[in-house]
């Protein structure tokens, strides 16, 4: 038996991976499951999906909280969840990364291989939905499932969600993962700090749960706290702002749906600033800029 | 008679907008909402005298899950269904309190608004009770998934009506909830759109300002349901005023004016723009442009016979 978890961002994909993947073991004649984890998140909130596989019947129904592999879908997750939590030692890692094994970071040293899948899914289908891409990647790095495998399982999952024409695309991406993926040891040096939660005393709670704004150990709490939580790893472009073409229209001020631009200074002084640790990169500036100030870059 | 007292604006722009954020960065909706853009500018209109309400929405989940909250002022959840019911019991505690300048503004999607709160909405706005309600119209119950509300147009994909071989996407029509809200002699009624600012906030001021129950409804395209790139929120919703789909007009005291002349462009280029019309045959399409001139042709109709002269 081998158990997969993946960790992805909503709408990168990682259910239809997960379920692509047990569709491509069970083909092999394995017996295979897939489900996802999830709570009230949006396109960009972190998320999770596994995949169980064995040659028997599976009866275990429960999360896989010790994976044989871990597939990650964008490697800036790295940075906040720690990914590689419970990970056997002997396990391995797949993550989407333009960097060498080399140079990754998950607070243990295992096997890892990478793949730009991110630069392939721009290629090969025009947008940055890894899933099928980082599928190609786990073929080649485990040898567990061959890539005519996985390509059957893409054009199975993907071909009944989303049209064969596409599906097709999706499989050609997993193959040209395939060729790209690079395998190697990465670092374990740093550590992950298990991140709590408030949990109040039941005293401590206010009546109807009316929470004052509060700094806890565990971070700021009540209303106007969701400035703690940095959501600017969501995106993939970030926007430049050329102040030399600005004139000041605060357009991009006004349709940022994060508050990520702030307005600076005084008087002519007066200049846009880009708080990018917020930004999801939706480009809605870059496109109603009316000077064209603001370009989108990766 | 006249409901409605005050109304007076001092003319808010975007370049007069306060800097201050009340509702902060750090919520959790998608890249490119339109629903942020919306709620963002009302908050800076409104002020931090306000207590907000808000039904089961997409609002509700990124704007705050529980300790985590984006307002700065009070945020309240009780149920879907009773939205209007429960800012309008609010505002009166706060009456009861002395407290009678502080606004109590409702915002919900349109599925909370037209269909399953609908109930509520109507018996508080029977009763002109004195709140705001903003619904923020994205044309689908997007929150738990992309499902068909009583608001998503005629053809368009959603996992409840999707699109194959027999059927392509819904095979009903938009419903005009704020005629809707008209016909309930309300004191203001407003459509607005975040591809038309300028309309916008003067709209959220002059409802701000107002007594009694104010109605705005406000269209706010959402990337991730309606299959779209990101970052054409805004240039989305200004096509769907320009073509027709979607008007923007106001009622004070039963007169009612346009605020932008429909251009009555072709409907195709606000179509092409969406994944969610992807699979529309030419057919279709007609009948989509008939609907949008049927309704333009009902609205100038409606422009008319309520106009100031008419006024008794």
């Amino acid at each position: 038996m081998f158990e997969v978890r993946f960790h992805g961002r909503g709408g990168q994909g990682a259910v239809m991976a997960a379920q692509a993947l047990a569709s491509a073991a069970f083909q092999e004649g394995n017996y295979a499951v897939a489900f996802p984890y999830f709570g009230a998140e949006r396109r960009g909130a972190p998320v999770m999906a596994f995949t169980r596989v064995d040659k028997d019947k599976i009866f275990s129904k429960t999360l896989i909280y010790e994976p044989d592999y871990i597939v990650v879908l964008d490697d800036k997750l790295t940075g906040l969840v720690d990914v590689a939590d419970g990970l056997k030692d002997d396990g391995m890692a797949i993550i989407n990364s333009n960097a060498k094994p080399e140079d990754i970071e998950l607070g243990k040293s295992v096997k890892c291989a990478t793949v730009d899948a991110t630069t392939v899914a721009l290629e090969t289908l025009g947008q940055p939905i890894t899933n099928s891409a980082i599928l190609g990647a786990f073929a080649k790095a485990t040898g567990l499932v061959s890539i005519d495998s996985i390509v059957a399982g893409i054009m199975d999952i993907f071909g009944s969600r989303i049209g064969e024409k596409l599906a097709a695309k999706n499989a050609n991406a997993a193959k040209v993962a395939y060729e790209r993926t690079s395998v190697g040891t990465c670092k374990g040096t740093m550590t992950y700090e298990k991140g709590g939660k408030w949990l109040p005393d039941y005293k401590e709670l206010p009546l109807g749960l009316a929470t004052r704004p509060m700094k806890t150990p565990e971070g700021l709490v009540g209303p106007g706290s969701f400035v703690d939580n940095k959501t600017g790893s969501w995106k993939t472009f970030a926007p430049v702002h050329d102040p030399d073409k600005c004139i000041m229209c605060r357009m991009c001020w006004f349709y940022c749906p994060d508050g990520a631009i702030k307005e600076v200074g005084e008087g002519d002084a007066k200049t846009l600033e880009f708080h990018l640790e917020y930004c999801k990169g939706c480009g809605i500036c870059a496109n109603e800029c009316p000077k064209d100030a603001i370009k989108m870059e990766r | 008679m006249d409901r409605h007292q005050g109304g007076e604006t001092i003319g808010i722009t975007i370049k007069t907008l306060p800097e201050e954020e009340l509702f902060t960065s750090g919520h959790t909706a998608c890249g490119g909402c339109g629903a942020p853009i919306v709620v963002r500018a009302a908050m800076k209109i409104l002020g931090p005298n306000t207590v907000t309400y808000f039904p089961a929405c997409c609002l509700l989940v990124f704007g705050g899950t529980y300790p985590h909250n984006a307002f700065k002022v009070p945020y309240l959840h009780v149920l879907f269904e009773n939205s209007a019911i429960c800012a309008a019991g609010i505002k009166q505690a706060l009456n009861k309190q002395g407290k009678e300048d502080v606004n109590v503004v409702a915002f919900a999607g349109d599925g909370g608004t037209g269909d399953i709160g609908f109930q509520a909405l109507s018996g508080a706005a029977e009763r002109n009770e004195d709140i705001l309600y903003i619904c923020y119209d994205n044309e689908a119950y997007m929150n738990t998934g992309i499902q068909r509300s009583g608001s998503t147009p005629f053809g368009a994909w959603t996992t409840t009506t999707p699109a194959g071989t027999k059927i392509g996407g819904k095979e009903l029509f938009k419903k005009d909830i704020p005629k809707i809200m008209m016909a309930h002699n309300v004191p203001y009624v407003a459509t607005a759109s975040v591809g038309h600012p300028a309309d916008m906030l003067r709209k959220i001021e002059k409802a701000k300002n107002m007594k009694g129950f104010r109605y705005l409804q406000i269209f706010a395209p959402c990337p991730t349901g309606w299959r779209m790139d990101t970052a054409k929120t805004v240039e989305v919703a200004k096509k769907a005023v320009n073509s027709g789909m979607w008007t923007l007009f106001e009622m004070v005291d039963g007169v009612i004016t346009l605020s932008v002349k429909p251009k009555m462009e072709p409907v195709d280029d606000y179509l092409k723009m969406q994944g969610r019309f992807r699979h529309l045959t030419d057919e279709q399409i007609k009948i989509i442009q008939g609907w949008a001139y049927k309704k333009n042709e009902m609205d100038l109709k409606f422009v008319e016979a309520f106009s100031e002269d008419k006024k008794e």
